[in-house]
């Protein structure tokens, strides 16, 4: 055989070619269906970004410029009362920290309940599970919301808020933990003649502690960040502070705050980290 | 022409290629061999850029390889094609869609982002891929195919640029003997045929003896043998490989085993075909 | 061959190892009753700082439980599913009744839904060019790579509502401060998560389109798209999920969705209406939770097959 040069190739050429192997010039069938899904989602964005009147974006220009300068410029900065901002991030992580901890010692007990291999009886594991649902199914500014309502403005009222979340997220993920354990551990352990407790002890609970502390490690990491907006609808913490000084047209201190909260957010994220090695070593979770 | 003027290549500390200075005529079959770490895969991917060299200047028909930027660089890269050892396919892509990726630098920014190919690449493709016996293969996930198949359709991605000079960084290094003997003879042929310089590295020294025109032996970054098969003696080849020497024969025993020309084309080769 | 013991001392194995045993325990006690003594510090200072006493928590709890007897619902089982009767209403006691405003529920949710959907398409757009700007292996230049990862901690690092909060002062109350709000957060993410993935894919490909002659976005495009597409495509169905729960809470601040009659039905009224929403929102929730699972296994499943 010999060479042939690209530009050289004929209609002829390129007939023949497909009378040999038609299908690798594509099935008319898979080329509309891509096509289709493409010309779909993009109408279907234009769509909806028209529903949201993407329009009021090109209106907005001189009102973002006005913030984000205010929030660039930082003026008077001796008035901003630092003891309320730093009192502020630090009952924000009293919250995520009292929050998690309520949250895993209730979710140490639901997730029994919720595991396939703890609890082969199907109604309890389901009505659980149910339970669980709702309580991650509801953010945890919602919930933020509904205990302000309940027991009123305040920092009690976010810790109720991570409580609940905290329980169903870390209660589902613990459930999964358990029925992920290796059986042949615990059978192990069955057969030295263990009872039950020391079942638990020796089999279950050396395989699932590691795992159990991660998530929640993990857990408070991620409340920190929901902590410090459950202030927006008045459950204490930053978030208080923050909203307060927005709806004063305080910009420069809102950006300042924020970026406050990100340093403390990223040293917790490190720290946790640490502790995370130390308890599980290096493969992580 | 492929003009070397002290071309050389330093990593921090070490020095992989030390200045190297010759000439390729338009045409020839080039083995370069020597044993690991000598630099040949170095001095090769300095010529098509993808190792920057650190001095020295390389000139193709007069014009200055080295000082190329952005599209004329990426138009080098076109004009020699590269086959590498692992490959470099993109496994999760179907054969004819790896193939017609030769011609990724005639595409325009959208029609290439788009995945966009025309009649004319795909009959180009096919064509390129039926020389060296692999277009039943065309629809097949790349990754399913066996290492000597996948060297062929890489072999016809380069065909697919029409490229002035082949380059091949150890084709058949992690190939069966049968394979590397159709991989060797399709890029022979390329070279016979088509007129391509083919510069090739190869890790024994039987197989350069019985395919190029001119063997270039390196040792520690430096250029120690430029000559004919012929006039690669044992000895010469001794001082190239140095203390591996024993290893290097023996591992080319293994693969005289098959001479040019003595089987028939892989295309009969049994594989399921979408 | 006067002792079997190999550690040359010539003492007893036993009695040496109980001392490295004892040593073992000693060093491991004082690590964990630091770390025992550091947590109850810290427990201690967190339950001051929020005042979160056992005193306020006895007088909540029962709050807490008056609270939500007097949204819960008051079925009647006889008049349970009962249409509207002459006057135009449903009887109390019936679904109808709790579910007075299910249409204006219904269309706050598709909104909500909408959102949600298109903040991810955006997000996950963005988040595929900002991963192989960040990643190493890929990035063009490294501060090009430095400026790209630095942007994407950013987005994520500040919440979905409180760039709502801001969005909202900006171009105005109305679902599109929220989709903005959601897209800069989820693009933070993903493109973390993306650009990971792009750190663990095969470099070789794009060598061979390099050397073809393709430019950075063919490298991209052919070398590296193909190998990370899967990954990229599970992820962003799982930040879907993730934005579904966000664009229902971004309406607290006015941006649009369900959030904003939620917060009005929380504020304003204690009774059935606060379930009836949150009902709704749960379910949708937990629908699309597992609608995406199923979704991201059948992906998974079916590149595990390959
Ligand atoms: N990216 C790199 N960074 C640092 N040193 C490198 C790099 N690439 C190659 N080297 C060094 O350069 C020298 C030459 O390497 P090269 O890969 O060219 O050898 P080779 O002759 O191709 O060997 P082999 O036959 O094993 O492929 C070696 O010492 C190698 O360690
Ligand atoms: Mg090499």
């Amino acid at each position: 055989m010999n060479t042939l040069a690209f530009a050289a190739i004929t209609e002829a050429d390129i007939s023949a070619v497909r009378k040999r192997h038609p299908k690798a010039f594509g099935n008319p069938l898979v080329t509309a269906l891509k096509l289709g899904s493409w010309a779909f989602i993009i109408v279907y964005l234009a769509w909806s970004l028209h529903l949201f009147e993407v329009g009021k974006l090109f209106n907005a220009s001189d009102r973002a410029w006005q913030l984000i300068s205010r929030m660039l410029v930082w003026r008077d900065m001796e008035t901003w009362q630092y003891a309320n901002i730093y009192r502020g991030i630090a009952q924000t992580i009293a919250m995520a920290f009292l929050g998690t901890l309520l949250g895993t010692i209730f979710a140490l007990m639901l997730a029994f309940f919720a595991a396939r291999n703890t609890m082969p009886g199907g109604v309890i594991r389901h009505a659980v599970r149910r339970l669980l649902d709702v309580f991650r199914g509801i953010d945890s500014v919602v919930w933020g919301l509904v205990f302000v309502r309940a027991v009123g403005l305040g920092p009690l009222a976010g810790v109720l808020a991570i409580w609940v979340s905290d329980m169903g997220n870390l209660a589902k993920l613990y459930s999964e933990a358990i029925e992920n354990i290796d059986r042949k551990q615990v059978e192990g352990v069955r057969a030295t003649g263990a009872d039950t407790s020391r079942i638990i002890r020796y089999g279950y609970l050396p395989q699932i502690l590691p795992v159990f502390i991660s998530l929640s490690l993990y857990s408070f990491e991620s409340s920190t960040r929901s902590a410090t907006i459950l202030g927006l609808v008045g459950a204490g913490g930053i978030g208080m502070i923050i909203i307060e000084r927005f709806r004063a047209g305080l910009f420069d201190q809102v950006a300042f705050v924020v970026l406050n909260v990100l340093v403390v957010i990223a040293v917790i994220d490190w720290g946790s980290g640490l502790i995370r090695k130390r308890f599980i070593g290096e493969r992580g979770h | 022409m492929l003009e070397f003027k002290g071309l050389t290549k330093q990593f921090n500390s070490t020095v992989a290629v030390k200045p190297a200075t010759f000439t390729i005529p338009d045409g020839q079959m080039v083995g370069i061999i020597g044993r690991s770490g000598a630099g040949k895969s170095t001095l090769l991917r300095m010529i098509n850029r993808l190792n920057e060299p650190s001095a020295g200047q390389m000139l193709f028909q007069g014009r200055e390889i080295t000082a190329l930027k952005g599209r004329d660089l990426r138009e080098w890269r076109n004009e020699c094609a590269m086959v590498f050892q692992q490959f470099n396919l993109v496994g999760r892509l179907n054969v004819i869609t790896n193939v017609m990726s030769g011609r990724l630098f005639h595409h325009g920014f959208l029609s290439s982002m788009a995945g966009v190919f025309s009649e004319k690449e795909r009959a180009f493709a096919i064509r390129a891929l039926d020389r060296l016996g692999m277009a039943h293969t065309a629809l097949q996930q790349t990754d399913t195919l066996s290492g000597g198949q996948m060297q062929r359709v890489a072999i016809a991605r380069a065909l697919v640029q029409e490229p002035r000079i082949m380059l091949a960084d150890e084709p058949i290094a992690s190939l069966d003997p049968l394979n590397a003997k159709v991989v060797m003879d399709a890029l022979r042929a390329i070279n016979q045929q088509d007129g391509l310089t083919v510069v090739c590295n190869l890790h024994t020294l039987d197989t350069a003896r019985q395919y190029c025109d001119r063997i270039i032996g390196m040792q520690d970054g430096v250029i120690v043998f430029d000559g004919t098969p012929k006039e690669l003696t044992d000895k010469a080849a001794r001082e190239i490989y140095g203390a591996e020497a024993e290893e290097a024969f023996s591992e080319a025993l293994t693969s005289t085993a098959l001479r040019p020309g003595a089987v028939a084309p892989a295309a009969s080769e049994a594989r399921v075909v979408n | 061959m006067a002792s079997i013991s190999a550690n040359g001392t010539g003492q007893d194995p036993v009695s040496l190892f109980e001392g490295h045993r004892r040593q073992m325990i000693r060093d491991r006690m004082v690590v964990n009753i630091t770390l025992l003594a550091l947590f109850l510090a810290f427990l201690a200072w967190s339950v001051w700082i929020s005042r979160f006493t056992p005193e306020r928590l006895a007088a909540g709890l029962p709050r807490i439980f008056e609270y939500f007897g007097s949204v819960m619902p008051s079925l009647q089982w006889d008049v349970l599913f009962e249409s509207r009767n002459e006057a135009g209403r449903f009887p109390p006691g019936s679904v109808g009744f709790w579910y007075n405003d299910f249409w204006k529920y219904l269309t706050l949710i598709w909104e909500t839904i909408l959102m949600a959907l298109t903040a991810t398409l955006i997000a996950t757009g963005l988040a595929v060019i900002l991963s192989f700007l960040a990643a190493r292996n890929t990035t063009p230049a490294p501060w090009v790579g430095v400026a790209a990862r630095r942007f994407l901690e950013f987005c994520r690092g500040v919440p979905e509502i409180l760039f709502a909060l801001i969005l909202v002062f900006a171009v105005g109350i109305g679902p599109l401060a929220g989709v903005i709000a959601i897209v800069i957060h989820a693009t933070g993410a993903l493109g973390k998560l993306f650009s990971e993935v792009v750190e663990n894919a095969s470099m070789r490909p794009v060598d061979g389109i390099k050397a073809v002659g393709g430019d950075w976005f063919e490298q991209m495009r052919y070398g590296i798209l193909p190998q990370v597409l899967p990954n990229y495509t599970s992820y962003a169905l799982w930040r879907f999920e993730i934005n579904v729960r966000a664009s229902a809470v971004v309406g607290f601040v006015g941006a649009g969705g369900i959030g904003a009659e939620l917060s009005h039905v929380i504020s304003f009224f204690s009774d059935d209406r606060v379930t009836a929403v949150l009902l709704l929102i749960v379910l949708t929730v937990t629908a699309i939770d597992l609608l995406s699972e199923r979704l991201r296994h059948a992906l998974i499943g079916k590149e595990a097959l390959k």
